[in-house]
């Protein structure tokens, strides 16, 4: 039982990374009707973009000398305010000329996954193959309840990926451009009839959804602080599948989804052999799509985000 | 106030409009009749600069409002700039939205200001939405979505309102309250453009009228004279 709770934990730590990511995936669906699937390597970007702020700001050898405290304070902003940046660029060179050419659905799709391979390429190629290891910028503490022990940081990722999605949910329902967003879901050709510039509220959701992805990739980082080129594809992937399963263009079930998913994976590891935990996992959710087509909270065809 | 010279305009390769030219003057009904496929929806779609695919592009000619060429706008700058507007054909509300929201989102624009009269007014024009502001427009019927897609259009408070086809799928009483309502907002200085298939209704109401075929302007005059036109009578009354 013990072991259990710890590993619930764990998924929950594991789950909000996945949550943080799923999120992004399907603001931009829901929005655009667009699988960004760079969505995983903007992630991956978030965390060498935290990396080289953190690395810059800290006090050994950094260019600053900030305490630990006060570079995880601006770390934080800033990861979220460049990735963003990131996000905004990628829909600006290659989503929207297609965007304005009317081109077929399947092309866009086939763009953001070439934009992913760039992006990957990209950073592996000036970066180099060598790993890059984010210095801690949080100074670990570990609560034991009984058998169960928790770091504060496991805490810290999943207060925050609550805390985001409280956010994300009270912009989209509650805000005017939360509502915007909402409609251009619904219909994009009568937005700039209202006079509202559709171009605005399309950016605007990209920079919500990779601030997120940004702000998960420095989460990442901290939890396990060796960063790769690819670190974004699999999980990015894995995310992708969850939001799926959430019922995808629906934030509520992009959060679900990657918790989720996450227990599965972590349930499967902890109690069967770890080289199971792909194959149950996705079968898990195979089944769950099989009696659920449109995800768990995907209604056919009707209201996204 | 709204000038067209000479306009081209297709889709593609396709010319939808061969040189039309046709002006409104401020607090004037105007509509555009003509058959299936003449090109009135896509003058309303040009003059409102909505772009390709599914909005023509303009080859020659110009749109000028007030004065000046309003070629190189965009179409959210038509609404909030020279405060003018669409109701789309087939209505285009925000079926995800309740009416409460649709009537705020057209709201954009005048952000910061009080919108309670405005909202008390369409109300009062449509009392069926107040009824309804908190359901979901897409369970509303194809009436009351019409009625939501004039009323979101007046939340803009545009003082020029373009519209497709405001009839279709609208039972015949429900038909003539609507173009009452029109007339009414009419009277309280509202320029109307309409683009119609029941020729008949849309000449009781407006001033001056066009006929489209095949991309050309082909008649034009005030619409008591346009009714009593024996060719058009035989082309577009049915009688």
């Amino acid at each position: 039982m013990e072991q259990f709770i710890q590993q619930c934990v764990n998924a929950m730590q594991w789950g909000s990374f996945y949550a943080l990511i799923a999120l992004g995936y399907t603001l931009v669906y829901g929005v655009l009707r667009l699988i960004n699937f760079a969505h995983g390597d903007i992630f991956m970007v978030g965390a060498y973009i935290s990396f080289f702020i953190a690395t810059a700001l800290l006090a050994q050898g950094g260019l600053f000398g900030f305490s630990q405290g006060v570079t995880l304070a601006l770390t934080i902003p800033l990861t979220m305010l460049l990735t963003s940046l990131v996000g905004v660029t990628l829909e600006r060179i290659a989503y929207r000329p297609l965007r304005r050419k009317g081109a077929h659905r399947l092309y866009v799709v086939i763009t953001a996954l070439m934009c992913g391979l760039v992006l990957e390429n990209g950073n592996l190629a000036i970066l180099g193959a060598s790993r890059k290891a984010l210095p801690n910028l949080l100074e670990k503490q570990i609560y034991t309840f009984g058998t169960i022990a928790v770091t504060n940081l496991k805490l810290w990722v999943i207060l925050a990926a609550f805390l985001v999605f409280a956010g994300l949910h009270f912009v989209v329902t509650k805000t005017r451009i939360g509502m915007a967003m909402r409609a251009v879901s619904w219909n994009r050709f009568a937005l700039p009839l209202m006079g509202i510039p559709l171009d605005s509220v399309i950016v605007f959701t990209f920079m919500l959804g990779s601030a997120i992805a940004g702000l998960g990739g420095l989460l990442f980082a901290m939890s396990y602080p060796v960063l790769d080129p690819y670190m974004g594809a699999m999980t990015g992937w894995k995310a992708f599948i969850a939001a799926v399963v959430g019922g995808i263009g629906d934030i509520r079930g992009a959060f679900v989804g990657g918790f989720l998913l996450a227990f599965v994976e972590i349930m499967v590891a902890a109690f069967l052999p770890s080289t199971f935990r792909d194959l149950f996992a996705f079968s898990i959710l195979l089944i769950i799509l099989w009696r659920k087509p449109t995800g768990i909270f995907g209604l056919p065809l009707t209201t996204k985000i | 106030m709204l000038k067209v010279q000479n306009l081209k305009a297709g889709y593609g390769n396709i010319e939808a409009l061969h040189g039309i030219s046709f002006h409104v003057s401020r607090g004037e009904i105007v509509t555009l009749i003509g058959a299936n496929g003449a090109g009135k929806s896509t003058t309303l779609k040009a003059l409102m600069r909505l772009t390709p695919p599914e909005s023509p592009k303009v080859k020659e000619g110009d749109i000028i409002f007030e004065g000046k060429s309003i070629l190189g706008l965009d179409a959210h700058k038509v609404v909030s700039d020279l405060k003018m507007t669409l109701v789309p054909e087939g209505r285009h509300i925000f079926g995800n939205l309740t009416v409460m929201e649709n009537l705020n989102l057209a709201a954009w624009t005048r952000k910061g200001e009080k919108i309670q009269a405005d909202l008390d007014h369409i109300f009062s024009l449509f009392p069926r939405l107040a009824e309804r502001a908190k359901q979901r427009s897409d369970t509303l019927s194809g009436g009351e979505q019409q009625m939501l897609a004039i009323g979101r259009a007046l939340m803009t408070k545009c003082s020029v309102i373009l519209l497709d086809e405001p009839s279709m799928g609208l039972a015949p009483l429900l038909m003539y309250d609507m173009f009452r309502t029109l007339q009414k907002l009419n009277s309280e200085g509202l320029t109307i453009i309409v683009v119609e298939q029941n020729a008949r209704l849309a000449l009781s109401v407006a001033h001056r009228a066009y006929v489209l075929d095949t991309g050309e302007i082909v008649a034009e005059g005030k619409s008591s004279d346009l009714l009593e036109h024996p060719e058009i009578k035989a082309a577009y009354l049915g009688v």
